[in-house]
């Protein structure tokens, strides 16, 4: 474990990023122990925070700002005719309706009982699984997670996605929550891109649990979370 | 609702709320600095448009997650786009070429018209004098800070990048960012009960 001068000299490349993995590591253990040095990781991440003023200036493409808008919007329904124009033109063809509409009845009349029974066995086969989503710890975490539990609620998967990679003594575990309690859901370790998926270990239906979270364990996992949360559902 | 003359965190509170006309100011303020940061990044215009997107989708997605006394907004968007700009060339699991990644040229502190709103003109005087600071710094320890920063290298990549000793990235890293503080010491954005 490195003391409070070893920490202090690493800090301005803590709060940069630039630290190799095993010095962020200790870094970041004596960081949460010691109130000064977390005061002063602050101005250095603050001096780091500047530097994205510096970027060699650019321009998005002006259409960049209707994609995003397209994009957070709800699709938007066309415009149904107007009620006049639909009236002069029944007029018009009100004839040539007549003859259709007694050929159309005679068509639906049979194939309405066959739909019927199509409709009726899909919804059988297709019912909906639910999807929770899971957030980082903050809007600046890129890493995320759902977790796909089957209709009948047997059966589940974690998939997580932008997760850093851990050394072998941790593992990451995912704790399934009912009236506050956590219960071990399976570890995890992520490839070199902070992808995994998980088939979840439940003792019940896991439509019964309230939450889902994910820590970051010792190898093997824990009888209960002792290491910081990485995601978390809503 | 005059949204221009709104604060960066009233239009958060107020994207939290659905309100897509306070997410297009935030997006007018700020989609060049974005944009800007993201290239830099990952190089390309065509991944760097995307990150843009992502970034202020996040923003209406999880605005209600920002919090004042963490940092301002201008910052958390930024930390927002420089994370997600980083993991895109993560995954590409391909190096940058080491000369793309540097610092704006410095230009003149641009002066105020009657029409810009003040945001944008204080956004303007702030990137002037961060540039100009940098290029206070002497060329070695700019070109190890652009590759910690916008690269995402670390010490030893660095030194491997760059064939230095691991001792010599690290002194000129460090003496970078203690010249930036004492240099930008006005400028940071630090929580209140810093």
């Amino acid at each position: 474990m490195l003391n409070h001068l070893e920490t202090s000299e690493n800090l301005p490349e803590y709060a940069l990023g630039s630290l190799n993995d095993d010095l962020a590591v200790a870094v970041s253990e004596h960081v949460a122990g010691c109130a000064a040095c977390r005061s002063e990781l602050l101005l250095w991440q603050a001096v780091a925070d500047q530097l994205a003023l510096a970027a060699p200036p650019g321009d998005p493409p002006p259409a960049l700002e209707q994609r995003l808008m397209r994009q957070i919007a709800p699709p938007i329904r066309a415009a149904a005719p107007k009620r006049s124009d639909w009236l002069a033109w029944l007029r018009r063809t009100s004839p040539l309706w007549a003859a259709a509409a007694m050929l159309l009845l005679a068509v639906l009349g049979v194939n309405n009982l066959n739909l019927r029974q199509q409709v009726l066995e899909h919804q059988q086969h297709t019912a909906p699984m639910a999807a929770i989503p899971m957030y980082g710890a903050s809007a600046e975490d890129p890493a995320s997670g759902v977790v796909v539990v089957s209709a009948d609620g047997e059966y589940g998967t974690l998939v997580v996605q932008h997760l850093p990679e851990l050394p072998d003594h941790q593992v990451y575990q995912l704790w399934l929550i009912e009236n506050g309690q956590r219960t071990n859901g399976g570890t995890f370790k992520v490839d070199e891109h902070g992808y995994t998926a998980l088939e979840i270990e439940s003792p019940q239906d896991l439509v019964l649990y309230d939450a889902f979270g994910v820590t970051v364990e010792p190898a093997g996992g824990s009888p209960g979370p002792t290491g910081p949360k990485v995601l978390g559902s809503p | 609702m005059n949204y221009p003359s709104l604060s960066d965190e009233t239009l958060l509170l107020l994207i939290a709320r659905d309100q897509t006309e306070a997410l297009s100011e935030l997006y007018r303020r700020y989609n060049r600095l974005i944009y800007s940061l993201a290239v830099a990044v990952v190089s390309d215009p065509h991944s760097a448009e995307e990150v843009t997107l992502d970034v202020f989708t996040r923003v209406w997605q999880k605005a209600d997650t920002y919090q004042p006394d963490r940092a301002g907004v201008r910052t958390w968007l930024s930390r927002i786009t420089r994370n997600l700009a980083l993991n895109v060339v993560r995954r590409r699991n391909v190096r940058l070429d080491a000369r793309s990644l540097r610092w704006a040229d410095v230009t003149p502190p641009p002066i105020p018209t009657e029409h810009q709103p003040e945001s944008m003109a204080e956004l303007a005087q702030a990137q002037a004098r961060v540039r100009a600071a940098i290029r206070e710094l002497p060329p070695e320890q700019q070109e190890a800070l652009a590759l910690a920063y916008f690269g995402g290298y670390s010490h030893q990549q660095i030194a491997d990048e760059l064939d230095y000793p691991l001792g010599t990235v690290k002194t000129r890293i460090r003496s970078a960012m203690k010249k930036l503080r004492h240099l930008l010491q006005d400028e940071l954005d630090l929580p209140p009960e810093t």
